[in-house]
């Protein structure tokens, strides 16, 4: 019973901070706000959703096929950045300061991370050297000088150019290894990708008007450990490693696991 | 030498030591049980890294290792003509057929598919040393299975008295013992030439399985003619192994000692274990392994204890005419070769055995004893039950004289 | 005595007429690898320790769920080995280099079945169910299997394991390579085709090791110079290259000869169209014609040892 109130806590407060899939938008976060709100609320939301017209316009760019670059101009970066300069291309050029980067290619083993949002005019403006990126151009004179990412990097694993690395591993080596090195950026997974979260609408299985017990026991169905995580936490002991908290003592004189037998 | 002939032995059978081979062949059963209930790894300590232990290095390594008393005894008094030595055949005839049997048994418990066991038969890999091996050790096991058969003809021709409902069956074994009788009898050489080239074959084959495994194998054991030292280690001890069991025998049942003719066997050992000391020094020193022999850890101690108690001393021991014509020296000199050569078997398979990546050790079980433990004991206790049924040891003199 | 001292001339002269035709069927040893197979590079130098290979090899090849989930990093704190329910594992080591934050840098290792090109264990495999494939895959056929282990005892990399608690049906388990996967065009691995940072580059061995190569060479600062696996047991289908030396991250040496050519070379020189069981047949046989002919005089009167 205990354990059950407890992972209910941990769960209003995952979704008050925004934390799970509240946050979502589509469908997961839906099903969580129709658990605890009225039905009616919920369709509503969804109805009159808005989706920002720069994101379409990502999304349908992203969704683009591009003819495959291949053979490119090998140079070292000190000519490529000298050419850059003398052609006069700078932060100025940029014609799309948003990308979705979220290829086809990129999802064809796998779907379970969220697109990435690339703020392009952003990174442009803080490097201001868009040789870091667009480190290679196509041989083929007449080609733009900077090309998009997927116009050489598509399929991995390609016989004739084994050295060119696949969509996936092109963004995932560039974008971590920049972060890395300027100490910059995010490194992990979740710094730039949402995870993707199973539509919880499909997983969750409860009656019409349930307990609070109820819902417990089903988050528990499937996140048991994250019950048991939150029993030996300081929100549900209320007492625990706090060694930021101005005065802090390390009795405790009230509350759970002392004085206090009810939970609330 | 008609008053000295095989006959059974007419002992109490259930004496304290065969009541407590019982013992241990149902404990060996119960743990065999549990092996066949729960899986190997239920009973045995074996690992992703110790695929192989304690049932191969002992029950089928060393179990072949020491039934080669019947192919040398057999190569001796059928091929070579020293017919004086005829009382010591069949007695290491029966312990190597057991002996095979019980391999073929442990075998049956450690391998993963046990129904399989008949697949390689039909799916043959002739790249594969244990390939070679399994195949001579079947068709050996039933070349000898064939040289016994004489010995139940002896016994029961004429007399194939089966009771209750199979009685009926008793013209029909008699008529086959007597026709067998008579045909083996024309073409026993074939099986008895057959027998010690199987035996050749498997017993050196037997070393080379490790051959394949050289970063496994410890440098002290590791060479490329271990299949030669496997084939003469196997020569060396099958004389010793007959001194032993026919000395542990003869004491336990009170018949006569039979040193007569053991005194003369171990000269041939002489030459034999001298050959395969010779070898397994030579090839220490050609190779440089004793850089190791001083390391002082399990595997160099084990070498040493190898090749000084199990090789080195009971040479000298059996260069004295002393020892030799001694019934207690010549059978813990025999002894001696013996654990020696159990103990390059258990080095070879287990102790030397040493996997690189994950370096641990290998003790085996409660489980994995108790299974050898019992086979080896329902070994002695057939064994028992065979001569008391079977004319396989030659009765005492004194006894026949009465 | 004497009689003892003739039948010892006779085995020495049998030993010598044994060792006489030995000379004769001079087999020489082939490798028996397959031409073009494929194979996989791992630069360790890319790998991020993300375990997803470990994931999508659980998936495609549908192992039991792990004890703890992919996801958990701290799996990494220990050393692990492939296992029966796990066809390849990721390991961290610490050379002791340090980046300009004095943090230790990282070498993960992806760890799984090397796929030889002459792969001791299917030369060791007692009824070859184990057998090198065209494509490079070196395939297990579980029907055939009678539970030996031996090719366990054989593997040098100590990778195949093997299912000790199933008492009646255990398998011998491995990598695969994907084996159904890569026979399909355009097939690949499961780890390589999740790899976030192509940390595996899949393709034709040969054309691995030109790259290989070709990324040693334009960075010489950052790979050891030397390509694993591509001697080590007579080479094999999975290569590894690396900034830190591979002594330091779990890799063993292991000599360049293909493990199976001495026992193979051994066995086949023995044994092949069973010349010497025959030969020896045919020695120990007029040893027996001749011994029984005198044996018939000498047995009224056996002398000699006493």
């Amino acid at each position: 019973m205990k354990r059950k109130v407890g992972l209910l806590l941990l769960f209003l407060s995952a979704v008050s901070t925004g934390f799970l899939p509240a946050y979502n938008g589509q469908g997961a976060g839906n099903a969580f706000a129709a658990g605890a709100e009225e039905k009616g609320d919920a369709i509503a939301l969804t109805e009159t959703e808005w989706k920002a017209p720069d994101q379409m316009a990502a999304q349908i760019r992203a969704a683009e096929e591009v003819p495959f670059v291949g053979k490119v101009k090998e140079e070292c970066l000190c000519v490529r950045q000298q050419r850059l300069r003398d052609k006069g291309l700078s932060t100025k050029d940029i014609t799309h300061r948003y990308f979705l980067l979220d290829s086809p290619l990129i999802r064809k083993e796998e779907d379970q991370y969220g697109p990435v949002r690339f703020m392009h005019s952003k990174h442009a403006a803080v490097l201001k050297d868009c040789a870091l990126c667009h480190h290679y151009r196509p041989v083929d004179p007449e080609a733009p000088e900077t090309t998009r990412c997927s116009a050489c990097h598509q399929e991995s694993f390609q016989e004739e150019y084994p050295e060119r690395i696949g969509l996936k591993a092109a963004y995932h080596l560039q974008c971590t290894k920049c972060h890395k090195d300027m100490q910059e950026g995010p490194v992990g997974c979740t710094g730039c990708h949402k995870k993707n979260v199973p539509d919880h609408e499909k997983l969750v299985q409860l009656p019409e008007k349930p307990e609070p017990t109820q819902v417990t026991e089903e988050c528990l169905r499937c996140h048991q450990k994250a019950g048991e995580d939150m029993l030996s936490s300081a929100h549900w002991l209320w007492k625990g490693h706090s060694p930021y908290t101005m005065e802090r003592r390390k009795e405790v004189l009230h509350g759970k696991g002392t004085t206090v037998i009810n939970n609330f | 030498m008609t008053e000295h002939s095989p006959c059974p032995v007419q002992a109490k059978f259930w004496t304290p030591g065969v009541v407590l081979l019982a013992f241990l062949t149902g404990c060996g059963a119960v743990a065999a049980a549990a092996r066949f209930i729960g899986g190997i790894g239920y009973v045995s300590h074996l690992s992703t890294a110790r695929p192989w232990g304690l049932w191969i290095g002992v029950d089928v390594a060393s179990g072949v290792a020491l039934a080669a008393g019947g192919f040398s005894t057999a190569a001796l008094a059928h091929i070579f003509g020293r017919h004086q030595y005829e009382p010591v055949v069949r007695p290491a005839l029966l312990t190597a057929m057991l002996g095979y049997t019980f391999v073929v048994l442990g075998l049956l418990v450690d391998i993963g598919r046990s129904w399989a066991i008949w697949k390689p038969v039909f799916n043959w890999n002739l790249n594969s040393v244990l390939f070679e091996v399994a195949m001579c050790v079947m068709i050996y096991l039933h070349v000898l299975y064939i040289e016994f058969i004489p010995i139940v003809a002896e016994q029961f021709k004429g007399k194939v008295r089966i009771p209750g409902p199979l009685s009926a069956l008793n013209p029909l074994i008699e008529k086959l013992l007597t026709v067998a009788d008579a045909v083996l009898d024309k073409i026993m050489w074939i099986f008895i030439i057959a027998g010690v080239v199987l035996s050749c074959m498997h017993q050196s084959s037997l070393g080379s399985l490790m051959l394949i495994a050289p970063t496994k194998l410890h440098p002290l054991w590791y060479t490329p003619i271990l299949p030669l030292l496997f084939l003469t280690s196997a020569f060396a001890v099958g004389y010793p192994m007959v001194v032993f069991e026919t000395t542990v025998i003869t004491s336990s049942l009170t018949l006569d000692s039979e040193m007569e003719i053991l005194t003369p066997l171990t000269r041939i050992t002489i030459f034999l274990l001298g050959l395969y000391m010779l070898l397994k020094i030579g090839d220490m020193l050609y190779r440089g392994s004793y850089v190791y022999l001083l390391d002082g850890n399990a595997q160099s101690n084990s070498f040493l204890a190898e090749m000084i108690f199990g090789v080195i001393l009971p040479w000298c021991f059996l260069l004295s005419e002393k020892i030799r014509k001694s019934r207690r020296g010549l059978f813990i000199t025999c002894a001696m070769i013996v654990g020696g050569v159990v103990l390059n078997r258990i080095n070879v398979f287990l102790v030397g055995y040493r996997p690189p990546l994950t370096q641990t050790a290998y003790f085996p079980s409660i489980g994995e004893i108790l299974v050898t433990v019992g086979l080896i004991s329902c070994l002695m206790l057939v064994y028992r039950a065979a001569v008391t049924y079977l004319p396989i040891l030659n009765a005492s003199r004194k006894e026949v004289q009465v | 005595m004497n009689l003892t001292r003739r039948n010892f001339f006779r085995l020495a002269g049998a030993a010598g007429a044994a060792a006489a035709i030995k000379e004769k069927p001079a087999y020489a040893w082939q490798s028996k690898a397959p031409p073009d197979p494929y194979g996989c590079l791992v630069d360790l130098t890319r790998c991020i320790g993300c375990r997803k290979c470990e994931a999508a090899c659980n998936r495609v090849n549908l192992l039991p769920p792990p004890d703890v989930s992919f996801d958990d990093q701290r799996v990494l704190d220990e050393k692990r080995r492939p296992d029966e329910r796990t066809y390849t594992v990721i390991n961290r080591y610490y050379s002791g280099k340090t980046d300009d934050r004095d943090q230790l840098i990282p070498t993960f290792v992806k760890v799984q079945c090397m796929h030889c090109q002459d792969p001791a264990c299917v030369s060791a495999c007692i009824v070859g169910a184990l057998s090198k494939k065209e494509n490079g895959a070196v395939h297990y056929d579980v029907s055939k299997c009678i539970g030996c282990r031996y090719c366990m005892v054989a593997c040098p990399f100590e990778i195949p394991a093997y299912d000790y608690h199933n008492p009646l049906t255990p398998e011998v388990r491995k990598c695969t390579f994907c084996y159904e996967r890569i026979s399909e065009q355009g097939g690949r691995p499961g780890c390589a085709a999740i790899c976030p940072v192509e940390a595996i580059t899949f393709g034709k061995r040969s054309t691995l090791l030109q790259l290989a190569k070709d990324r040693i060479k334009k960075n010489p600062a950052v790979y050891t110079d030397r390509i694993y696996g591509e001697k080590e047991a007579g080479g094999t289908s999975w290569l590894y290259i690396s900034a830190v030396p591979f002594e330091k991250t779990g890799f063993i040496p292991v000599p360049s000869e293909p493990l199976p050519k001495r026992s193979e070379s051994i066995q086949h020189s023995l044994f092949s169209y069973l010349w010497s069981p025959i030969a020896l047949y045919g020695i120990l046989g007029g040893i027996m014609w001749t011994s029984g002919k005198k044996g018939a005089g000498e047995k009224q009167a056996p002398g000699g040892e006493k």
